[in-house]
């Protein structure tokens, strides 16, 4: 009998553990505690010398390394073609943050700490998910290093004033891509029956609040639903949605998700339901489900050297979910430049050389000149474009 | 009653289970024999997802394959098979064997490594992008119905070669000489090793088959669901393990009944539970939990005797 016991003790606490691990490679902590206001200055003055370091942090591996490594991929492509130019150099100093993984928001810490602990650090690129931020704010502001993601898009990250002048970011907030999302669903389709899934993650949560909420002041039918980011099978999901739905919505962050979604729609006969994505599925995997997808994007400009050239060196995969990584990788890298105009340069200087940024449009693939309003979003950038499939790839239309 | 979305879920929910029944199988065989829950097996299934990937390439590709579709998948099934249950064996033969005699958790610890060892070696190897089966390409977009019971190709492959496969193992192990030698070394190692049976081809055998099994439930998921990637071994080995606890882990037809019990519990919570498909996996687990307190040896395990 105690043995019987035992065993029934033993399998529950593995199933504890077993739900632990579950539900921390599913965790999305946006409660994590506010950062201090006792933020280091960054005021020790650092040699710049020949070679110049940025921090960058990004999910290199675990379940997010799919985006982590289009991330990768930008930074290392502004890096290369800079030093190809330049007399100085940059290297970056790259942070594995493990996005999604059961161990993630520890690993994206313990990076921020190994970055502000790093004297040769002068700012950084990264890190991705808005959840990371929250968690990395701290270190970060500790070690008075600035950063710039180019991919968190939680609108509060910027206005609730926790990391004013230590925190920009290369992509619009949730707050310009909802409305523009909705309005499109609601003026220009004329839908009023919408399905919208988010894939659990913070930057898809926060995208489809924004999207239900100006759907529904309207009057629209909105069903919600999430589904995890590392599910590959909707069948059960798809068979939820009413036959009379005129679109789906899934601002998810995973093309080939968003591409398998469409596809398991079809093959569940609901292949004539509109699908719209957003900048995570701007890709041409998710268009090639048909010419029913529609999406949102930053305006990428097309006619951009940049992006021609990036795409050369990777096959002609213009892997877009991380451009704007090269455009933060961008802002670093000139804020060092301008202030190591002297020789050396404090964390501090780079802070205000990142906040004065003026980086004209010819210059920037994202189609707009870069420059940062007081919260650090980008005060050019007030509208996504819209864009549909022509089942193979997005061409832009108008709003 | 909504009988379409009942059907459909039906659908869904035992072409799931037939795929965690496979992965739990492994795991089933794998305890048997050595006491060991191996928990790489979720990532030998991701390698078979893999290695069905390259066979397709390698014979053509999706849409222009070198033979009929019928024979592409049956090599794309040979291939993911055999690699995975030369892989399992490696496994055993590196990673458990050195520890078959040392305190139990460190083969356990070891197991854990050989997961992250094998999630890290396929993002080096195949890379962090998805890759896609283009199954539509290969078998075709078609679905069928029976009134208002839906299927697809693919689901109807997978439920019926899960079901032929899980029938074969049956009959080896219940028939087949080496079937026997498994059971008695099951029952008593030592015993067996006496009476002049060779554990450790046995184990090895064991190890085989169950990565294969694993190998042949990649490829499916893959035809089924269209995409992987280096992360996919993770959860589905999780819900493997489940099923094979809930069956009751060591029983074969436990693994079968666990993983269609997964399946089904899996689908019908999505459809049919609040915020379901955002809470699915929980719901599965507290099933779990349920049957494990209710009956801790799981539902065709038998309680554990000790001698007082």
């Amino acid at each position: 009998m105690r043995r019987r016991r035992a065993t029934a003790g033993a399998a529950v606490l593995a199933l504890v553990a077993a739900l632990a691990v579950v539900a921390a490679a599913y965790a999305t902590p946006d409660r994590a505690a506010a950062p201090t206001a006792t933020s280091g200055s960054g005021a020790a003055l650092i040699k710049c010398g020949k070679t110049r370091t940025i921090g960058f942090m990004a999910p290199v591996t675990g379940p997010a390394a799919s985006i982590g490594i289009q991330q990768v991929h930008w930074a290392q492509y502004y890096v290369s073609t800079y030093n190809k130019t330049h007399k100085t150099k940059f290297k970056l100093q790259t942070e594995d943050t493990q996005l999604g993984a059961p161990t993630g928001t520890a690993e994206a810490l313990k990076g921020a700490q190994a970055l502000a602990g790093s004297s040769n650090v002068l700012g950084v690129v990264g890190p991705a998910g808005s959840n990371e931020i929250v968690g990395v704010t701290k270190s970060l502001m500790d070690g008075g290093l600035a950063w710039v993601s180019g991919s968190s898009t939680r609108t509060s990250l910027t206005t609730d004033g926790t990391r004013t002048g230590y925190m920009f970011r290369t992509v619009p907030p949730d707050a310009i891509q909802g409305p523009t999302a909705a309005n499109f669903i609601l003026k220009k389709l004329k839908y009023t029956r919408v399905y919208i899934i988010d894939d659990q993650e913070t930057y898809s949560t926060g995208l489809a609040d924004a999207v239900q909420q100006v759907l529904k002041a309207a009057g629209a039918t909105v069903n919600r639903d999430g589904v995890s980011q590392q599910q590959s099978d909707f069948s059960s999901l798809i068979a939820k949605i009413p036959r009379d739905t005129q679109i789906v919505y899934i601002p998810w962050q995973l093309p080939p998700k968003g591409q398998a979604f469409g596809n398991q729609m079809k093959a569940a006969g609901k292949g004539t339901i509109k699908l719209m994505g957003a900048d995570g599925l701007y890709d041409s995997s998710f268009a090639s489900v048909g010419a029913h997808v529609y999406d949102t994007n930053f305006p990428l400009n097309p006619k951009s050297k940049i992006i021609a050239g990036f795409k050369k060196g990777h096959g002609g995969d213009g892997e877009y979910f991380g451009a704007p990584t090269y455009a933060a990788t961008q802002v670093v890298g000139n804020a060092i430049d301008r202030a190591c105009a002297k020789g050396s340069t404090t964390r501090a200087a780079v802070r205000a050389a990142i906040r004065s940024t003026k980086i004209p449009a010819a210059q920037s693939l994202i189609g707009v000149a870069i420059r940062f309003n007081r919260n650090g979003d980008l005060s050019t950038l007030h509208k996504f474009g819209l864009y549909k499939s022509n089942g193979t790839v997005f061409v832009p239309i108008a709003g | 009653m909504n009988w379409s979305l009942f059907f459909d879920l039906t659908v869904s929910g035992l072409t799931l289970g037939s795929l965690y029944a496979l992965i739990a199988l492994g795991y089933s065989l794998v305890y048997g024999i050595l006491k060991l829950l191996n928990f790489a097996h979720g990532d030998v299934y991701m390698i078979g997802a893999f290695l069905g990937w390259y066979a397709l390439h390698a014979l053509g590709g999706p849409v222009n394959p070198t033979f009929t579709g019928a024979v592409v998948l049956f090599l794309m099934f040979v291939v993911a098979m055999l690699g995975c249950g030369v892989l399992g064996v490696a496994i055993e033969r590196f990673a458990y064997r050195p520890l078959r005699n040392a305190p139990r958790i460190a083969p356990l610890i070891s197991a854990l490594g050989v997961s992250i060892f094998l999630q890290n070696s396929a993002l080096l190897i195949f890379g962090a992008a998805f890759r896609d089966y283009d199954t539509f390409d290969l078998i075709g977009v078609k679905t069928y119905n029976i009134g208002q019971l839906f299927f697809s190709v693919p689901q109807l492959l997978t439920v019926v070669a899960a079901i032929g496969l899980m029938v074969a193992l049956t009959l080896f192990v219940a028939r087949s000489r080496l079937g026997k030698a498994m059971r008695s070394t099951s029952f008593d190692r030592e015993a067996a090793s006496m009476m002049g049976i060779d554990v450790d081809r046995v184990i090895s055998v064991t190890f085989f088959i169950g990565s294969a099994l694993a190998g042949a439930a990649g490829v499916m998921f893959a035809l089924v669901f269209g995409q992987i990637y280096h992360f996919m071994g993770f959860i589905a080995g999780l819900k493997g393990f489940t099923a094979a606890v809930l069956g009751g882990i060591g029983s074969i037809p436990g693994a079968m009944v666990g993983g269609l019990i997964v399946g089904l519990a899996e689908s019908y919570a999505t459809g049919y539970l609040p915020q379901g498909s955002t809470f699915q996996n929980l719901y599965v687990f507290a099933l779990l939990i349920l049957v494990i307190l209710i009956r801790p040896s799981g539902l065709f395990g038998k309680a554990a005797i000790s001698k007082v």
